[in-house]
Parts: C-alpha cells; structure tokens; sequence
C-alpha cells in the first residue's frame, strides 16, 4: 500500500467517524484545536484505526506524542511498514 | 398580525416572569430545602434536584399561553431503573424543557460554563451537577457512577453544544462510554421545537409547539468488543436523527 492510500484510508475513516469537514483536514490540524477532538475521542481514534488497518496501536508509547493529523499519517505509516516487513 | 402581538406579548411578560420566579425560588429555598431535609431525610443533591425540576415546571406553566408542550413515549420507561439519558441540544432553554420529564432524579452532565451563571450554580452543584470539562472525564465518570448506584439518572447532551444550523451534530462518547462501564440502558431523548422558541444567537422568543419523545432504551449489554461504545453511539444517534427527520426536514 502507498503512503498516500494510508493518508487517504486515515483521513476517511477518521472523517466518517468523527464527522469531519474534509477541508479541515490538512496534515498541521491539531487534533483538539483545530479538530475539536477531545481526550475520549483519543480513545475512539485509536480503535478506528485499528479496525481501519487490522493490527494493534494502544499499547504504543509513540501514540502518547501524538498532536497533529500529520503526526497520526506518520504513525501510522511507520507501523504499516513495520507490520508489512516482520515475517 | 395575532401572530406577531403574541411574539411581543411573550417577550415582554415571559423573561420578567422567568426573573420573578427565579428570585422567588431562590429565596423561599433555604427554608423549603430544611423542612424537606428534615421531614424525608433524603440526600441534599436528590432534594435540590426536585426543586430544579419543580423550578423547570414553573417555567414550562409560564410559556403555556404561547407554547404547547406534548411528552411522548414515557408509558415504557422503568423509572426506578437508572438510566443515562441522551437529548439533541438546539437551544439553552433545552435544559429547563427537561422538567417535562416524568420524574425529577436526574443530573445533568454539562461543559464548564454553566457553572459560570452564579444565581444557578449553587443548586447545580448541591444537585450534583456534573462539570464534565472542569472535573475531566476519569473523575466526572467515577462520580456519574455514584449517582446511578444511588438511584439517580444521568443525562448527557451528547453533542456537547447547541447546534448552529439546525442539524444533529456529531456525538461524543461520554455518555455511551459510561453506559459500557455500568451496564446501564441508554435513553434516547428527541427534543423539538426549541430551536423555533429561541436558537442560538437569539433574545427574542417565538411561539412554537415543543415536543419530549423517549425512544427505545439501548441495552450495552447487547454491544460488545472494544468499539461496543462507538456502536453504542452510533445507534443512539441514528434512533434520534431518524425520529427529528420525521419531525422535521433537514433545514
């Protein structure tokens, strides 16, 4: 899968999910501010990713530092990868 | 030319009404509130919660010439069950209609500025109101679990803020999360007409019909896995989207 049909998978699921506007969905949006998302949709987040991608997310540390949609791209396709790559 | 007299003549007696009631209220309380206490010996927040309800009678008798009130769909609903309620929000007078509900324990799980309005406050907080943002979601949950164990009933304006254009706004998960944590039915409530009585970013009051509907309760125990509260929201939301379009169309 191409970087860009992770961030359009990401963008969908998330838009459908929390009702997003897809303008605002640029890769800089902060998750609270601009997105007005709060911490329990943090939590929503997550399991739609992981219903989105197939493999587990909450345990990871890096989630914590997680502020900006760009942020959640790059996790996200980081892990892909990584889930891609291990036999 | 009926209809604009009876906008005039609501806007000029309903608001001074609505003050004298309120100081009314606030002052005949202390007095009302020790003679319940001592004669039923309840708990301090179930009292100020009948007087909040009995305040939000009044109101409703005050808006009777101009609106008319109809409460539907609460012939089914156990009331000595408790229960977490969840009501579209369209306006701040949405809160003062929940006392056409048929019974009286219920607190109200809202954002921080409320508590702002210092002639309410008191009570909200004797009441055990919960200050969801102020208290955040691990210590508002812990307490909204205390309530429903003492029998009270927990409500929840899921979108979290009135709606600007009239459409039900996007839910957030409060409300179905602690629904998932205690195992307790979730109440759909479909509230209409307000948005007509006073939108957002309006003074003025307009005649209108004003409507309660309780819909089927959702069990959680029938949701499971770790997005059953997701589920859980989404069917909520469905069951009162579905009833306001049926009420009315999408603007």
């Amino acid at each position: 899968m191409r970087d860009s049909e992770i961030v359009e998978k990401i963008n969908s699921a998330l838009a459908e999910e929390f009702e997003l506007d897809p303008a605002s969905m640029v890769p800089e949006a902060t998750l609270f501010e601009d997105l007005e998302l709060d911490s329990l949709d943090l939590v929503d987040m997550v399991i739609v990713l992981e219903q989105t991608f197939g493999f587990k997310i909450r345990e990871e540390e890096e989630i914590r530092s997680i502020r900006t949609l760009g942020d959640i791209h790059a996790f996200v396709i980081k892990k892909t990868h990584q889930v891609l790559q291990s036999p | 030319m009926a209809s604009t007299l009876a906008r005039i003549l609501m806007n000029l007696t309903v608001y001074p009404f609505l003050i004298l009631w309120t100081v009314g209220t606030i002052a005949v309380f202390p007095a009302a509130f020790f003679i319940w206490k001592a004669t039923t010996r309840w708990p301090t927040d179930r009292i100020v919660r009948l007087f909040i309800w009995i305040y939000g009678r009044g109101w409703i008798v005050m808006l009777a010439p101009f609106v008319r009130f109809h409460r539907k769909g609460f012939e089914a609903v156990k009331p000595l069950q408790p229960m977490i309620l969840v009501v579209n929000h369209s306006s701040f007078f949405d809160t003062y209609c929940m006392a056409l509900l048929p019974f009286y324990n219920v607190s109200f799980a809202i954002r921080s500025w409320p508590f702002r309005m210092y002639w309410y406050a008191p009570f909200m907080r004797m009441a055990n109101y919960l200050d969801v943002e102020g208290l955040g979601w691990e210590r508002a949950s812990r307490r909204a679990r205390e309530i429903l164990d003492r029998g009270g009933n927990v409500l929840f304006f899921p979108e979290g803020h009135r709606s600007r254009n009239g459409r039900l706004g996007r839910f957030y998960s409060g409300a179905f999360l602690l629904a998932m944590e205690t195992k307790r039915p979730v109440l759909p409530l479909v509230l209409s007409g307000t948005d007509v009585l006073l939108p957002p970013g309006r003074l003025a009051l307009r005649p209108t019909r004003i409507r309660l509907e309780a819909l089927s309760p959702l069990d959680p125990v029938l949701f499971s896995g770790p997005g059953a509260h997701i589920e859980l929201k989404k069917a909520a939301k469905n069951a009162i989207a579905h009833r306001l379009r049926e009420l009315r169309p999408e603007p």
